[in-house]
């Protein structure tokens, strides 16, 4: 690990810096600047990291698979898959040259020496920051080519559905990011935490972070207030669809609501879907990786319910045997099958989206945008379904059939049999699925642990217990129509549309029953009474309660605000010795009277992106690939980032947001209950 | 320090390791860390059990308000007064409430807990942890009890605590005395309104006043099983409480008619049984209480006659009702008959009956008035204007609307010369965990080292120690 002496150049910025901030001594603990902080947010399936903080916030640059393969030695872990021959092929970067040198060097040499270039570029100058890092970002992924793609045999997960289940590869894990990115001594840390760690894990990672990597500062900030940061809201109810698990989060004026939160809600995550899938798809020859890549497909979509599904519900047209009938099949809307050397691994994916990504933009100028737009889509799809079919001119849902790229590595038979070492390569194919692509979210047909209806109907459900254990229930309201929707899983196509179709069959309340108190202007809606009257709760509305806009909307109600003689309220002098106000319980509305999903700030244009590409491979493994298209589900590293920024370094620890290793050294790992967040 | 340099190893000295507060009700097991000012974990006491590939499983937490289980039945170790009745079960609801959030499923690697040295290279890999490590191995506990709680009781809590659970030391405290503390009083008379009790309990300076401490199953439990009674005659059809898992989709329909919804059918080996629709009509009916019930604020008890010759009951029904939606997608508005559900609780004459509900008709002495009547003559005189002038209201069911209220004037009834004043925190939280934040209190202070029972104390004279040091 580099030393690097302070330069003159920190202590004019942090003496530019000091007067915002008088009375803080510059001598005890010089500012953290942008391009050190070190952000990790673990998840089940895949850990995000990023080294210092970009002028415009991006997805992050670094995705390590949340796994790790035993050493040679016991209790040791390797990021990579050790095989016996040292002579390994490298696929990755294409030379194929043997190596004989340990690859935990080759990367530490080649992210240094981008960390070396990178850091002496004056602040400013973001275009050649970025440049830089896409340099950096591609020498890792050509390293984490090279390893044994095909398989993931003996990898150690030591998250599952959100958990550590296996803490020294954790800390392998965490050991070995951290020295990927080889951060300079003064960073500070900001790690996401999983809603289903314990005080315990907490305080256990705490520990480590301090004690390990000599942090100088360290923060622990909640998935869901992350999103929340991401958002730029203070009151949310934060959905994260993860891999195998939902964390379901009522979160009102920055704060965690511990009580009622669906923590790793098993069986509703993405595998979930994919086992469904599967479910329908096993029998027809569909292989589990067939089943993800269908679900992380364009074809593959969630109707909201109610909607006919286009076709037989079971077309499922599939060969016995897919890896070699595959799409070879005789109808007539197929394309010719995509044979191997098209889709070769040379860091590029050749399968022709490259053109597609490319708009024309004097078309989108001078013409109608969204017009344009959808025409491109229809060319896509067109291609894809095969271009001779007049039927996939229609939108995806009215299609009987689809059909999707499957992409696999498929070993190359000559080397293999030259050097020993195996080479592989991508390969691409068409598969074509029927209605099933819809049904990922239905039912399963046995039923097993659970009487589910779905998972979306449990994710309602959950959503609908989460809110109604907020205490704060003149928030609830506000809860629904903030609905935040993030993590993978909900990546899938109409995911959100179809989760507020089940919210809205199962719990928004009918008009007629919130014509009272629902249509109050929000200046009513926090009816809490100011100390020492009596008055019952729908007594000392103001008027608008009595005189509800929708008359006629329900005799009943009418009936009964018309019978209301102006009762004075049987007040008594106040006696409240306090003097303070009485919570009141009563006096609020039942809660949905609508439900909404909110929208990522616009400025971000990096987060865009709304899921549902492609991402080939990513379930196989090939680690650290760039996966094309990451948006709004990753909203809690854009929360993390703009927390960053606030707490290292805009407000150099004011707001307590992150622990100092002074203050560690004081009261120990327990005291990061104090700055969680 | 100049954080350019790595700083040295081993800096840390280590600190001790904040207590776990566990205070069980009969609804809900609040635990949490001593010093915080909400218990980080609060699931319910009930527990499911259910079977699947022929063995028996059991869900704890709020899992068991999300998720319908093939064959579900619904539990609670917990007795109606509040006193534990099945031990084995208690221990492990009362182990999940704890391990859930705050401890995880083991104590913390002695090497990760900060009380070891680590050297400066690297964290030794082989973290071989005991298996037979206990679950609250590191942690000192304080636990809650009901004034009433009986010796056994007590002795077996301090047992599952040492052998079961492990911990270093352990102190059993009065919920009652713990509400007052959070009231800032170390003399209060604490009125808790709880789920299956409502309970009254003297304290003077710190020390629980046995006599005078009174209890009634007039709880939250009771208000609901009076709303039953209530739905069953309403009119113009009795209601039904169907509870979300067994609806797939409703329709909007006008006030009072009947609802229209698509219900969802489970083959009948696999439905759940009539305790788990029990379970989740109750989080119906604990919506409706937030919503629409009422305590009549007073003067006088709903029936009497209010001070302009209008009898109070006319005054209830003329003030606008509130509308609820059930969750089939009936609604109906809820006029004075919201008063009525709650006002047995000050009068008995006014409970609404209902020969099915398992809560026997209440008497006048179960009432809170009475109650405090016999709480108070059981004190000494001296101390009892000391008391009403420190009334503290806890307990999850005084957040129903109005209740302070009428319970001032109840008490400035029943006893006119004193001054009476009731503490009644504003915050929900602070209402619903008011033992628990008392108990908080407690194990951060100083003085908890002096009061808590160490494990070899309780090697050397055995479980009766409780009756000794915890009074």
């Amino acid at each position: 690990m580099r030393r690097r002496p302070v330069t003159r150049g920190r202590k004019a910025a942090a003496a530019r810096e000091a007067p915002i901030y008088p009375d803080r001594e510059l001598t005890n603990m010089p500012p953290f600047k942008d391009e050190h902080v070190l952000l990790i947010a673990p998840g089940s399936q895949m850990t995000l990291a990023q080294l210092g903080l970009p002028e415009t916030f991006t997805p992050a640059r670094f995705r390590f698979p949340t796994r790790m393969f035993p050493a040679q030695k016991e209790g040791e872990y390797e990021p990579y898959r050790i095989r016996e021959r040292r002579n390994e092929v490298k696929v990755g970067n294409g030379n194929g040259a043997p190596k004989s040198t340990p690859k935990e060097d080759v990367e530490m040499k080649d992210v240094e020496s981008a960390g070396q270039d990178a850091a002496p570029k004056p602040e400013g100058e973001g275009a050649e920051g970025t440049e830089k890092t896409e340099e950096k970002t591609q020498v890792v992924e050509e390293i984490l080519y090279e390893e044994d793609v095909t398989t993931e045999e003996g990898a150690v997960y030591p998250i599952q559905d959100g958990r550590i289940v296996d803490w020294p590869c954790f800390y392998a894990l965490l050991t070995h990011i951290y020295n990927a990115l080889s951060p300079p001594f003064h960073t500070p840390i900001l790690m996401i935490a999983q809603p289903v760690w314990s005080a315990r894990d907490r305080e256990a990672i705490t520990q480590f972070v301090f004690e390990k990597f000599k942090v100088p500062g360290f923060s622990l900030m909640d998935s869901a207030l992350a999103a929340c940061y991401g958002y730029g809201v203070q009151t949310a109810t934060v959905v994260d669809v993860g891999k195998g698990k939902v964390d379901v989060t009522a979160v009102t004026d920055f704060a965690v609501n511990e009580h009622g939160r669906g923590i790793a809600l098993q069986g509703c995550g993405g595998d979930a879907m994919t086992d469904r899938l599967l479910e329908m798809l096993g029998p027809r020859g569909f292989t589990r990786e067939m089943c993800e890549q269908l679900k992380r497909s364009n074809i593959t979509e969630i109707v909201p319910p109610g909607t006919p599904l286009p076709g037989a519900a079971v077309t499922a047209r599939q060969g016995v045997n897919p890896a070699t009938a595959a799409t070879t099949g005789a109808d007539g809307n197929d394309s010719a099958p995509r044979g191997p050397g098209e889709g070769t691994q040379t860091g590029t994916e050749t399968n022709g989206e490259e053109d597609e990504g490319v708009l024309d933009v004097a078309a989108i100028v001078s013409g109608n945008t969204t017009e344009y737009l959808a025409n491109m889509e229809k060319d896509k799809s067109a291609k894809k379904g095969g271009a001779a079919d007049p039927r996939s001119k229609l939108p995806n849902n009215k299609k009987e059939k689809a059909a999707f790229q499957f992409e696999e590595f498929v070993p190359m038979e000559e080397e293999s049999a030259v050097g020993g070492a195996k080479r592989y390569m991508r390969h691409n194919r068409e598969i074509e699925v029927g209605a099933e692509r819809f049904l990922l979210t239905s039912p399963s047909q046995q039923i097993g642990d659970r009487l589910s209806s779905g998972i979306l109907e449990d994710i309602a459900t959950q959503i609908h217990h989460t809110i109604l254990a907020v205490p704060d229930a003149t928030k609830r309201s506000e809860l629904w129509d903030s609905l935040i929707i993030v993590g993978c899983g909900s990546k899938v196509r109409g995911f959100t549309q179809a989760l507020l179709g089940v919210i809205t069959q199962k719990f928004i309340l009918s008009p007629s029953a919130t014509i009272f108190t629902s249509e109050i202007p929000s200046a009513f809606t926090t009816p809490l009474p100011t100390g020492g009257t009596n008055t019952p709760a729908t007594m000392g509305q103001p008027g608008p309660l009595y005189h509800p806009a929708a008359h006629g909307v329900n005799p009943l109600l009418v009936a009964a605000t018309h019978n209301n003689p102006g009762m004075v309220a049987p007040g008594t002098p106040g006696m409240d010795p306090n003097g303070t106000t009485h919570y009141r319980s009563s006096g609020h509305s039942q809660t949905p009277t609508s439900a909404k999903t909110l929208r990522l700030p616009e400025y971000f244009a990096d987060f865009k992106d709304q899921g549902n590409s492609n991402a080939p491979g990513a379930s196989v493994g090939p680690s650290g690939a760039s996966q094309g298209g990451h948006g709004t589900e990753e909203a809690c590293f854009l929360g993390a980032q703009m927390a960053a920024k606030v707490f290292f370094v805009l407000d150099q620890g004011l707001t307590k947001g992150y622990m100092s290793r002074v203050e560690y050294n004081d009261n120990g790992p327990s005291a990061i209950h104090e700055y969680i967040l | 320090m100049n954080s350019s340099n790595p700083p040295q190893a081993g800096e840390y000295g280590g600190d001790e390791v904040s207590a776990i507060v566990l205070d069980p009700g009969y609804s809900t097991t609040r635990a949490g860390f001593a010093g915080e000012d909400a218990p980080k974990s609060l699931i319910p006491t009930y527990y499911g059990k259910y079977n699947a590939d022929g063995q028996e499983k059991l869900v704890f937490g709020d899992d068991v308000f999300v998720t319908p289980r093939p064959g579900l039945s619904i539990y609670n170790p917990i007795g109606k007064d509040g006193i534990v009745e099945d031990w084995d079960m208690a221990e492990k609801v009362w182990e999940y409430s704890f391990t859930s959030r705050l401890t995880g499923a083991k104590a913390s690697n002695p090497l990760h807990n900060g009380l070891n040295d680590i050297s400066n290279d690297e964290l030794p890999t082989d973290m071989e942890v005991e298996s037979d490590e206990k679950p609250l191995a590191d942690s000192p506990l304080l636990m809650t009890e009901p004034g009433w709680n009986p010796v056994k009781a007590r002795e077996k809590t301090i047992e599952i605590a040492m052998e079961k659970w492990g911990t270093p030391a352990f102190y059993l405290a009065r919920s009652g005395v713990l509400a007052a503390f959070a009231s800032g009083k170390a003399s209060a008379l604490v009125i808790d309104i709880g789920a299956s009790n409502i309970s009254i309990t003297p304290v003077h300076d710190g020390m629980i006043l046995k006599r005078g401490v009174q209890h009634s199953p007039l709880g939250g439990d009771y208000i609901s099983s009076q709303i039953r009674a209530l739905f069953k005659k309403n009119s113009p059809q009795p209601i039904t409480i169907t509870p979300h898992y067994l609806i797939s989709s409703k329709t909007a329909v006008e006030a009072g008619q009947p609802p229209q919804a698509k219900y969802k059918t489970f083959p009948a080996e696999k439905a759940p049984d009539a305790t788990y629709r029990a379970l989740l009509e109750e989080r119906t009916l604990s919506e409706f209480k937030e919503c629409v019930v009422q305590v009549w604020p007073g003067p006088n008890k709903l029936s009497a006659t209010g001070p302009t010759g209008v009898s109070n009951e006319e005054m209830a029904r003329s003030s606008p009702g509130r509308p609820f939606e059930f969750p089939d997608g009936y609604n109906q508005l809820f006029g004075a008959d919201r008063f009525r559900v709650v006002e047995s609780l000050f009068d008995a004459k006014a409970a609404i009956l209902d020969s099915d509900s398992s809560f026997p008709t209440p008497t006048q002495a179960q009432t809170l008035p009475e109650l405090i009547k016999a709480s108070l003559s059981g004190v000494d005189v001296d101390i009892r204007p000391h008391l009403l002038g420190n009334v503290v209201v806890t307990g999850a069911s005084s957040l129903l609307y109005g209740f302070t209220d009428r319970l001032n004037h109840e008490l400035m009834q029943l006893f006119p010369g004193p001054r009476v004043r009731i503490s009644a925190p504003g915050n929900t939280g602070e209402r619903r965990f008011g033992s628990w934040i008392g108990g908080s209190i407690l194990a951060s202070l100083g003085t908890f080292h002096q009061m808590w029972i160490s494990k070899k104390e309780y090697d050397e004279h055995g479980a009766n120690i409780v009756e000794k040091r915890c009074k």
